[in-house]
């Protein structure tokens, strides 16, 4: 139980799963057609939800695994996190049972097959997304830091 | 006017170890969200407006289809430099005049469930095994063959091509927009044992 509030273990997963999900959302902004057309070969969405998936959710996964990295709102980063991986586990399932063979779209440029090794990976980083929702109060973080030298009277923690 | 509980209003309180203790309140977390989800949807918005309009309009797919295409061409100067392709309304009038045989290049279920209506079955990795008796299946090495898959990101098709050609097979042509785009075109198929 003592390991569960360690601050140190708080931060290595808090920024291995951050830094994985900017690693996986900057290249799909600067290649918004490759993205497009992994989303495509699910087939499972009209132009509409294409164009919609491929202008926003890059830039939610950016943002709140940049999030994570900071130390920055960090239970509703997660959470929005876990969304997303419910979404993806969700996805790579119901193509693994259709039989699909494609790649799964999570990295730009890395092969990644919609298979169940990409469901059991996805699974296991959704527990860590719940780990730091329940656990994780931005101990230790670039943020936490910052706060730290501007105030140092005050200790203040981060939502 | 209502009271704000304590917990909403002051989500960070000092416990008695002069320690940092952050108060769970749904409250901020989704507000917080929100603000994620906002500033995403804002940078998104403006940096992706003309691909949201193609998304709209239903420009998009045929974008994708096309970039697909593009993509299966460059790979294809990789894999089987020597490669044909053929589009959808030339190999329809091949179809038509009876002048080329087409070969489904897919497994056997993805076959089964739905394909060109009169294309034969030659799964690529069945063939690779051996467990197709090819001078039986396809005698004639001069035929017009076009090999297709799944389209998009498939390159099933284009390494039947190759796999033929190596074989001796010499007039043999790649359908890029496989068996989706003669779908979409309203080309006779075969769905579930019925020609639709």
């Amino acid at each position: 139980m003592k390991l569960l509030h360690n601050q140190y273990l708080h931060l290595a997963v808090r920024l291995l799963l951050g830094g994985l999900f900017l690693y996986a959302g900057l290249p799909k902004i600067t290649d918004t057609m490759g993205f497009a057309s992994s989303i495509y070969n699910y087939k499972l969405f009209s132009s509409l939800v294409i164009g919609l998936t491929v202008a926003f959710i890059p830039w939610v996964e950016v943002l709140a695994g940049l999030a994570l990295v900071l130390g920055v709102k960090v239970r509703s980063a997660s959470l929005i996190i876990s969304l997303l991986l419910v979404v993806f586990v969700s996805l790579a399932a119901i193509s693994a049972i259709r039989g699909l063979d494609i790649d799964c779209g999570c990295f730009s440029g890395v092969e990644r097959k919609a298979n169940w090794l990409a469901i059991f990976e996805d699974i296991g980083l959704l527990g860590c997304s719940v780990f730091i929702f329940c656990f994780d109060r931005g101990g230790i973080s670039p943020m936490a830091l910052i706060n730290k030298i501007s105030s140092p009277s005050k200790t203040e923690a981060v939502s | 006017m209502t009271d704000i509980p304590d917990i909403v209003a002051n989500p960070i309180l000092k416990s008695p170890r002069n320690q940092t203790r952050t108060v769970f309140s749904w409250t901020i977390i989704i507000k917080d969200c929100l603000w994620i989800v906002g500033l995403a949807i804002l940078l998104g918005g403006v940096l992706n407006y003309t691909l949201l309009f193609d998304g709209i309009d239903g420009k998009l797919i045929a974008a994708i289809q096309q970039k697909q295409l593009t993509d299966l061409r460059q790979k294809a100067e990789q894999l089987y430099p020597g490669s044909c392709f053929i589009n959808l309304i030339s190999s329809k009038k091949l179809y038509d005049d009876k002048l080329a045989l087409f070969l489904d290049a897919r497994t056997a279920p993805e076959y089964q469930s739905a394909h060109i209506y009169g294309a034969m079955s030659l799964p690529i990795r069945t063939l690779v095994q051996g467990d197709i008796q090819l001078d039986k299946v396809l005698p004639d090495k001069g035929a017009l063959l076009i090999t297709y898959c799944d389209g998009g990101e498939c390159d099933t098709g284009l390494e039947l091509a190759k796999e033929l050609s190596e074989r001796g097979y010499n007039n043999i042509f790649v359908l890029g927009e496989g068996y989706p785009g003669w779908e979409a075109a309203g080309y006779p198929i075969e769905k579930a044992g019925i020609k639709q």
